[in-house]
């Protein structure tokens, strides 16, 4: 009982059956007082038409006249009519007819009087003022009323009655069954808790609110799913990653414990380089994870981007040209937008790169800076080798690294770096033939 | 970590006080006359802003670097607005705090920056952007002569690879590419022309010197 009444679906089913009841008893006690006003007021225009055609037939025959009808009227009382009368003198004292009461005062009230037959009773009863003082009363018993009254009491109380145990079966009846599809959705939480995480959410195909719920609560499985999987894939990876250059690192370390001091500075030299990348693979997972996480957005400012794009280039030409390679840069003037000014410092400075590092002496490599209605384009073209446009959507892939590149530095996050950035700027990031080579264009929105 | 830095800055022949937690941190900094303050972010009992902020609440204005594991961008935004004067994230080479921490110490209160800077033989000019060795012009790009700008201001100091990166550059993050050694070497060759002796050191494995100004 006590689970009972901690369960939501039983007190809400309690709850609205309760709503019910409570309405149907409102609803009684308005009627019964509408129908209990509204009939006493029958009783008494009643008893008003009687007085006063009781005062025509006084004006017209006077104190005989008066009794006269009275008592033809009592006769007919005798035979089932409903109707009393009474003639006080000044004195209070009953003169004429059989309504056994004391002298009212004057108006319309409810008066007790002594039925021959029933004993004390109650009775709604109109006092008029005749000439001399004397008074005429005019009394209908309420025994009527009370039928009417008795009636609607007793056939609302029987509903009000009715519909609480029905409120009371129903709500037992709703409760149960909530508690029920509740439940197949918690033991289905439970053994995915339990480890089970293969396991989807019950629907009854009946597509009601409850099966829109695991529907939905099933989509946010698969991308949980999707993500612990992608995760694992990560973590995979970056312990692959790791395990060769760490395993280089101990094998020289262990090396250099045997050869002459000057060699061991050298190995030393050479460790902390090798630490240096390994660190800096930490610092690129890190980086893409806050970029993907999108809260640097309330960082952004305007960039003045030709500035920046012209810069960059300028910066990376000398460097460019010790490589062997040759580097031209072709820039739209004047062109702004809002975002991360070292994101995308960061993004051109990537695609660079890749195109440095990808390619054999003597490449052409070309940056040029473009605008369409919507968008500004960074485009960094090569003469290389290229990409096979298969694998144009593979290379943005964290830690891909085609066979081809296996052998060269980096740690496969490049690329997908810059893919991060573009989608923190709500840009995107795609490749093209460059005929030969490769063209990697940066789109982003025009602020 | 603080006791590895403590002795080596002890080494280097600085005066090193510590403090083990944000409330002994901001109890010395306001009491005692520091020439720079080294703060950790993360700090038992206070955080390193929170000391941060009452330091200059307090109008304490002692240089601070402030040290941190978090290499978030919005990390070092914050800190920088909190009113740290730089920045250095963990891990760190040992040289990369030495360098910045004689960068900072000897920076002093910025009244008015200088406007004309000397060292030996090479003169420049900030407001004319001129250069001049021995008083003959010499033509640098300028990224070149920020460069050199900020490699005379620390004259005789250390200046890292990541320091140039992100003061002439504004870029907190490590291009594979040698831009700062190109741009250092085509700088060099630019003063040095006609075979005169070389006015820029190389520190390996830590950047950049202006040879002693008095010896050229």
């Amino acid at each position: 009982m006590t689970r009972r009444r901690k369960s939501a679906a039983y007190r809400i089913a309690f709850a609205y059956s309760a709503a019910i009841a409570i309405g149907i008893a409102l609803l009684g006690t308005i009627i019964f007082w509408a129908m209990h006003i509204a009939f006493t007021r029958q009783l008494d225009a009643m008893i008003e038409d009687e007085v006063q055609t009781l005062i025509i037939e006084y004006r017209s025959g006077g104190e005989a006249e008066l009794r006269d009808a009275i008592a033809q009227r009592e006769r007919l009382t005798q035979q089932g009519a409903t109707l009393y009368y009474a003639e006080f003198e000044p004195n209070g004292r009953r003169v004429f007819g059989s309504l056994n009461t004391a002298m009212p005062a004057l108006g319309m009230h409810d008066i007790a009087f002594v039925d021959p037959t029933e004993g004390a009773d109650q009775a709604r009863g109109l006092a008029v003022e005749l000439p001399d003082h004397r008074r005429l009363l005019v009394a209908a018993d309420r025994e009527w009323v009370e039928q009417i009254d008795r009636t609607v009491l007793v056939t609302f109380t029987a509903g009000f009655l009715a519909v609480i145990g029905l409120g009371i079966v129903g709500a037992l009846l709703l409760g149960g069954y909530l508690r029920k599809r509740l439940r197949a959705i918690g033991s289905a939480a439970e053994a995915i808790i339990g480890g089970d995480i293969r396991r989807r959410m019950p629907a009854s195909g009946r597509g009601d609110e409850f099966d829109q719920l695991a529907g939905v609560l099933n989509a946010m499985l698969e991308e949980i799913e999707r993500l612990l999987e992608n995760l694992r894939q990560v973590s995979s990876d970056v312990a692959h990653d790791l395990r060769s250059p760490l395993s280089h690192l101990r094998n020289a370390l262990e090396e250099s414990t045997a050869g002459s001091a000057e060699s061991r500075e050298q190995v030393i030299a050479d460790a902390i380089r090798r630490v240096d990348e390994i660190l800096s693979l930490f610092a690129a997972i890190l980086r893409i994870s806050e970029i993907e996480s999108g809260e640097i957005r309330r960082l952004f400012k305007p960039v003045e981007l030709s500035a920046l794009i012209t810069d960059l280039a300028e910066s990376y030409a000398p460097a460019v040209r010790e490589g062997g390679r040759s580097l031209t840069w072709s820039i739209e003037p004047g062109l702004t937008m809002t975002g991360d000014r070292e994101l995308i410092a960061q993004a051109v400075t990537n695609l660079l790169e890749n195109a440095l590092r990808h390619t054999p002496v003597g490449t052409e490599i070309h940056i040029d800076l473009a605008s369409s209605a919507k968008n500004v384009r960074i485009a960094v073209a090569d003469t290389g080798p290229g990409v096979a446009d298969s694998d144009w959507s593979l290379i943005t892939r964290r830690f891909i690294r085609l066979e081809s590149s296996r052998s060269r530095a980096g740690h496969g996050l490049g690329l997908n770096l810059v893919a991060a950035i573009a989608r923190l700027h709500q840009g995107q990031l795609s490749f093209a033939d460059n005929a030969p080579g490769l063209v990697a264009q940066f789109d982003l929105p025009r602020s | 970590m603080a006791e590895f830095v403590a002795r080596g800055l002890d080494e280097l022949g600085h005066n090193v006080v510590r403090a083990s937690n944000g409330v002994d941190a901001l109890h010395l900094a306001t009491t005692e006359p520091l020439d720079l303050a080294l703060l950790d972010r993360m700090l038992p009992q206070m955080d390193g802003l929170t000391v941060l902020r009452r330091l200059r609440a307090a109008k304490i204005e002692t240089p601070v670097l402030l040290l941190t594991a978090l290499g978030r961008i919005d990390d070092r935004v914050e800190g920088l607005e909190a009113g740290a004067d730089d920045y250095l994230v963990k891990p760190f080479a040992f040289s990369e705090l030495a360098a910045r921490i004689n960068a900072l110490a000897r920076r002093g209160p910025i009244n008015s920056p200088p406007t004309k800077l000397e060292c030996g033989p090479l003169s420049m000019d900030l407001l004319r952007r001129e250069v001049r060795r021995n008083g003959e012009l010499i033509i640098l790009q300028p990224r070149e002569f920020r460069l050199l700008e900020e490699l005379m201001h620390n004259a005789e100091r250390a200046v890292t690879r990541t320091m140039l990166l992100e003061r002439v550059w504004g870029f907190h993050f490590d291009p594979q590419t040698n831009i700062v050694e190109t741009h250092i070497s085509r700088t060099r060759a630019k003063l040095n022309e006609g075979g005169k002796p070389d006015l820029i050191e190389t520190l390996r494995g830590v950047g950049y010197r202006m040879r002693p100004c008095d010896e050229a």
